[in-house]
């Protein structure tokens, strides 16, 4: 096993607004961002032959996007699930053009998720009547990410003293981001006692503020072969490494705590694969894009994945390097907490762009300044290699290296 | 079927695991998975045996006594239902009966305990929650149950007498 590293690309991405209200479905929001991404590569729905999307039974599916664009797939596909699924179907898109049965293949995320599904808010009632596996939570009032993640928060700030402002900074670094983001949903700069001083959702890890911002949108990514990306209209960035879905013992969303250290991330057993596939290092990382439902995530994949050491993530999230100007930024865009919530598929999308040296900030086009004041660029400099790692449970994860 | 502060808990035909599981509360038993194979519990209801793969099992009564491995406060709930209990504890209990059991050998550093995820309610009425103030990692609990009707009861937990297992911790910092 040693992946498919540099012979497939992204050569496309593509997303909507990002909203809290959209007035549309699903299916209109796929199709425009699927469009975008189609139209960003410099190719046509002809060009495109393959098609893959996931959903928690929220969104549209791709045969009817395929309708609604022309595109006339050899492969479909559109698996069951949320975060984690950006970086894993990346790398099935790449093991269906493998097996040669497909050339090209878009993959799409599309949600309501304010304006229909909300994962975490009050729009989502439950079920009235439980039943089966439901019987293991919802009887208790254990429903929401928020409330099925907080035993694995709570229990890493017991054994490392992982602090309630150390998270804030993530929202805080967050938000310093997302004011270089004319697309982003939160763009005004937060400070630690904005996040501190907004109103518990669970206690003791999640205030209002280190949720991230559900929002009405689609993205889409297309992958093709090298050779053909070479022929396109923007640069390609190579894909060096997938993984995903990778799993820690016990999976299972009711059983994901029956196996310590309950802080361990899924992505530390991915790493392994992810870094190993591409041929390098955490080091050698440029810029990371960790998967931020919350704002315990990134610190917890940062540990994960050796960016430090497991329980040392509250320290390194404050020490300036995940910043824009520090020395491995994370999150450029703001991320979830305030660009908007994707399911992952938005920070890879960000990355992309930081790889080509396009990122959509205010900077006259081909002229980043380099000035990460607010309301300035973000660009990143000189960006070569960059890191997603996404994140579906504390027990399920996946990643991507990415490079110019 | 059975009613819960308004919600419809339905065991259908073909879930004799819950079934088992809340009919043994309605007796007073705490009871847990045990594989027939190897005898290893399960905190979780399953179908097979993560340790052997056997799909053999029996119920296995346990003591309900256990400690906090891990708590959280609710303080939104998203279930209407749960709209009265706000700020309600949800806790992580790790039975006594099988804790830390090396995963395929520990290789990997992995210890499979038996946890249950319930309510820390209130001693003298496993109806209502306990005082978010009370709760802590640490702290040592028992089984409890409260009647559903039908031939059903749910297991909850309650705070025991016992001394905790360690000094008992609890999240400070952040606004109370």
């Amino acid at each position: 096993m040693s992946g498919l590293r540099d012979k497939y690309c992204i050569v496309g991405v593509g997303e909507t607004a990002y909203t809290r209200g959209a007035g549309r479905s699903t299916r209109s929001l796929a199709a425009e961002a699927v469009r975008r991404a189609i139209i960003d590569a410099g190719l046509q729905a002809a060009d495109v032959d393959g098609l893959m999307s996931y959903h928690v039974g929220d969104s549209t599916i791709t045969p009817t996007l395929a309708t609604d664009l022309g595109v006339r797939p050899n492969f479909f596909a559109d698996p069951f699930g949320g975060g984690s699924s950006t970086e894993s179907l990346i790398g099935l898109a790449a093991g269906a053009i493998e097996a040669g049965m497909c050339h090209t293949v878009a993959i799409y995320r599309a949600l309501n998720g304010y304006s229909g599904l909300r994962l975490g808010g009050s729009a989502r009632q439950g079920p009235h009547t439980i039943t089966g596996s439901q019987l293991d939570s919802l009887p208790y009032g254990l429903a929401s990410p928020a409330q099925r993640f907080q035993l694995a928060f709570a229990r890493h700030m017991y054994e490392y003293g992982t602090t309630n402002e150390q998270l804030a900074r993530i929202r805080v670094v967050g938000s310093n981001h997302a004011s270089n983001n004319p697309k982003a949903l939160y763009r005004k700069r937060l400070t630690v006692n904005d996040v501190l001083e907004s109103r518990w959702v669970v206690k003791p890890a999640c205030h209002l503020l280190d949720c991230c911002a559900e929002t009405d949108n689609a993205t889409c990514i297309i992958v093709t072969s090298a050779e053909r990306a070479r022929n396109l209209r923007q640069r390609p960035v190579y894909i060096m490494s997938t993984v995903g879905r990778v799993t820690r013992p016990f999976p299972d969303f009711d059983a994901d705590v029956q196996c310590s250290p309950i802080t361990r991330q899924a992505g530390y057993y991915g790493g392994r694969l992810a870094f190993r596939n591409a041929g390098v290092e955490p080091t050698d990382i440029h810029v990371t894009g960790c998967y931020d439902c919350f704002t315990f995530s990134p610190i917890i994949l940062l540990e994960a994945y050796g960016y430090c050491e497991l329980g040392e993530g509250g320290d390194y999230v404050s020490s300036g390097i995940i910043e824009l100007g520090g020395a491995r930024p994370n999150n450029t865009s703001g991320g979830q907490l305030c660009e908007g919530y994707a399911q992952g598929m938005n920070l890879v999308i960000e990355n992309v762009r930081q790889l080509r040296h396009q990122a959509d900030d205010s900077c006259p086009e081909g002229q980043h300044t380099y000035d990460y004041s607010e309301g300035g660029c973000r660009q990143v400099k000189d960006v070569e290699l960059t890191m997603n790692m996404g994140w579906g449970t504390p027990a399920i994860g996946s990643a991507m290296i990415l490079r110019r | 079927m059975a009613e819960y502060k308004g919600l419809d808990l339905v065991v259908t035909p073909t879930d004799p695991e819950h079934r088992g599981y809340f009919e043994a509360a309605a007796s007073g038993e705490l009871v847990v998975q045990r594989c027939g194979a190897c005898q290893m519990l399960r905190g979780t209801v399953g179908a097979a045996c993560p340790f052997c793969m056997s799909g053999e099992w029996d119920w296995r009564p346990v003591s309900g006594l256990g400690t906090i491995y891990s708590y959280e406060i609710v303080t939104q709930p998203i279930q209407p239902a749960f709209g009265d209990w706000v700020p309600y504890p949800i806790v992580l209990v790790e039975l006594d009966e099988q804790r830390a059991v090396p995963w395929r050998g520990g290789g990997e550093d992995e210890l499979v305990s038996v946890r249950l995820v319930r309510n820390l309610v209130r001693a003298d009425d496993p109806t209502l929650p306990e005082d978010e103030q009370k709760v802590a990692i640490g702290k040592r609990v028992r089984a409890c149950f409260v009647p559903l009707g039908g031939g059903m009861a749910l297991p909850q937990f309650c705070l025991s007498d016992e001394t905790p297992e360690h000094e008992p911790w609890q999240a400070t910092s952040g606004r109370p």
